[in-house]
């Protein structure tokens, strides 16, 4: 114990001398690790936030499709897959999109049937209602008891605002239009007894592939997804999105690794010095490489944990800017982002052998070649 | 303790206040199941809001399956969310509307 610890305090007083290089190694190993570990976090997040809300998905979604693309379903279809076996409710659902030029966005115009109480209102329960998103609200700067008017047809149908969803629901509703159906048919322009697509509950989902292949042959036209599967995708959604990301830093981490690379190897006349001094007085080639070793745990210490903290402040205390446009888009109505940290051990496991592993190990080989310098040669100043 | 080694303890003391904060922080963010979050997973809306500016980025899970170019011929790429620039915004004012406030 105390032989290691005077070999730490030998390797401070070495990063001390080396003053320059040690601090470049630090803050470039910090950088990287931030670099990676905030796409790591900003992703772990998203994903926990999706697997929040899947709890509220209908089973199976029922799409028309005409000529490849969703049709609207007649809602007559909802009783003749409603005396399916293992389908427990069906319900039709009415959803569609408006391009407002005030937003430069799509807002998205849903019916909903549960009366429910938000913080600010609550949902509508009558024709003529709409319930709105915060970024919408905010945006058009609109508040419950106002109004707003969306032209349909050719009149403006003006609608009472009895709801505004707050921000920590933003990434669910931010750019929601909510309504009773037969008011959200109407804004959308949509006839009577239509539907956007069926949203079917099952008694268990087990039944789901059995019940696509029965839907699929009733309903002429019929696309069937499976929530389990849009569960599915989002989670690939997410990896693929995140993963390239880190393959965008790639390049960082090479250009990071070869400086250390250089920075490590290239031993100056006074370090060849200082270690033939060593030698001479009868250090042997493992304290030499051990002190070397202490150095580069050192740095990649104080780097890899200064990097973890910055990745974290970079996500959730300023909504890493720059890294969110990449991993989500140009969407004009994103939400605010008030994301919690999901943070998973296995990625973290990644991070440490992406980055810090290698760092480590780069470092091995110029400090036993420092340890292997011949005493005599390195006093005399020779190779 | 030699004033080197005592700096170093010094310096990891620091670096663990700092992992501390931002591990009080993690905890104190709790996930939200306010009304405004239980109303909006009761929708079923399979997406969140991510992208909205073209309807197959809200809802990508529902996109039209097999549509490169779903809308009109030449239309631009119907997937540009992973673009770090969008497509022209005057493409899409084509077909929208005004809302009004009242």
């Amino acid at each position: 114990m105390k032989r290691q610890l005077a070999l730490i305090d030998f390797a401070l007083g070495g990063l001390r001398r080396r003053l320059g290089k040690s601090l470049a190694l630090t803050l470039g190993l910090a950088f990287v690790v931030a670099l990676f570990g905030a796409a790591l976090l900003l992703t772990d997040a998203l994903r926990a936030e999706y697997a929040r809300g899947t709890g509220g998905m209908p089973d199976l979604t029922v799409q028309r499709l005409v000529a490849g693309r969703p049709a609207l379903i007649d809602v007559a279809v909802a009783d003749e897959l409603a005396a399916l076996p293992a389908v427990r409710r069906v319900e039709p659902r009415v959803w569609g999109y408006y391009f407002f030029v005030a937003l430069e966005a799509n807002v998205t115009v849903v019916g909903a049937t549960e009366a429910r109480t938000l913080a600010d209102g609550r949902l509508p329960a009558a024709d003529g209602e709409v319930a709105v998103g915060a970024s919408i609200a905010d945006l058009l700067g609109l508040r419950v008891g106002d109004e707003i008017g969306i032209p349909v047809e050719g009149e403006v149908r003006f609608s009472d605002v009895v709801g505004v969803f707050g921000e920590d629901a933003a990434i669910r509703t931010a750019d929601l239009i909510v309504a009773t159906p037969p008011h959200a048919r109407r804004l959308l322009g949509m006839p009577e007894g239509s539907a956007t697509d069926l949203a079917i509950d099952l008694t268990t989902q087990d039944e789901a592939g059995v019940l696509t292949e029965r839907i699929g042959a009733l309903v002429p036209g019929a696309r069937v997804l499976d929530a389990r599967l849009l569960e599915r995708t989002y989670e690939l959604t997410f990896d693929t999105r995140g993963g390239l990301l880190a393959l965008l830093l790639l390049p960082a981490l090479a250009a990071f690794l070869l400086l250390a690379w250089e920075r490590l190897t290239g031993l100056g006349p006074g370090e060849r010095r200082e270690i033939g001094v060593l030698k001479a007085v009868g250090w042997g080639t493992a304290d030499v490489l051990a002190a070397r070793m202490w150095e580069s745990a050192i740095v990649a210490t104080f780097g890899a944990t200064l990097g973890a903290v910055l990745a974290y402040a970079y996500v959730f205390w300023l909504d890493a800017p720059g890294l969110l446009d990449a991993l989500l888009g140009w969407s004009a109505l994103r939400p605010p982002m008030l994301l919690v940290p999901a943070f998973d051990p296995v990625q973290g496991f990644a991070l440490v052998a992406a980055v810090v592993i290698p760092f480590v190990a780069i470092s091995v080989v110029p400090a036993w070649r420092a340890a292997m310098i011949d005493p005599d040669q390195a006093l005399r100043g020779g190779e | 303790m030699t004033p080197r080694l005592r700096a170093l303890a010094g310096g990891l003391v620091l670096l663990a206040a700092l992992v501390a904060v931002a591990l009080v922080d993690a905890g104190r963010r709790r996930p939200r199941s306010g009304p405004d979050h239980e109303a909006a997973v009761s929708l079923g809306l399979p997406d969140l809001v991510l992208s909205s500016a073209e309807r197959w980025l809200r809802h990508p899970s529902q996109a039209e399956p097999g549509a490169a170019v779903s809308d009109l011929p030449g239309a631009p790429d119907v997937d540009p969310a992973g673009a770090l620039i969008g497509p022209p915004r005057a493409v899409l004012r084509v077909g929208g509307v005004e809302p009004r406030r009242r």
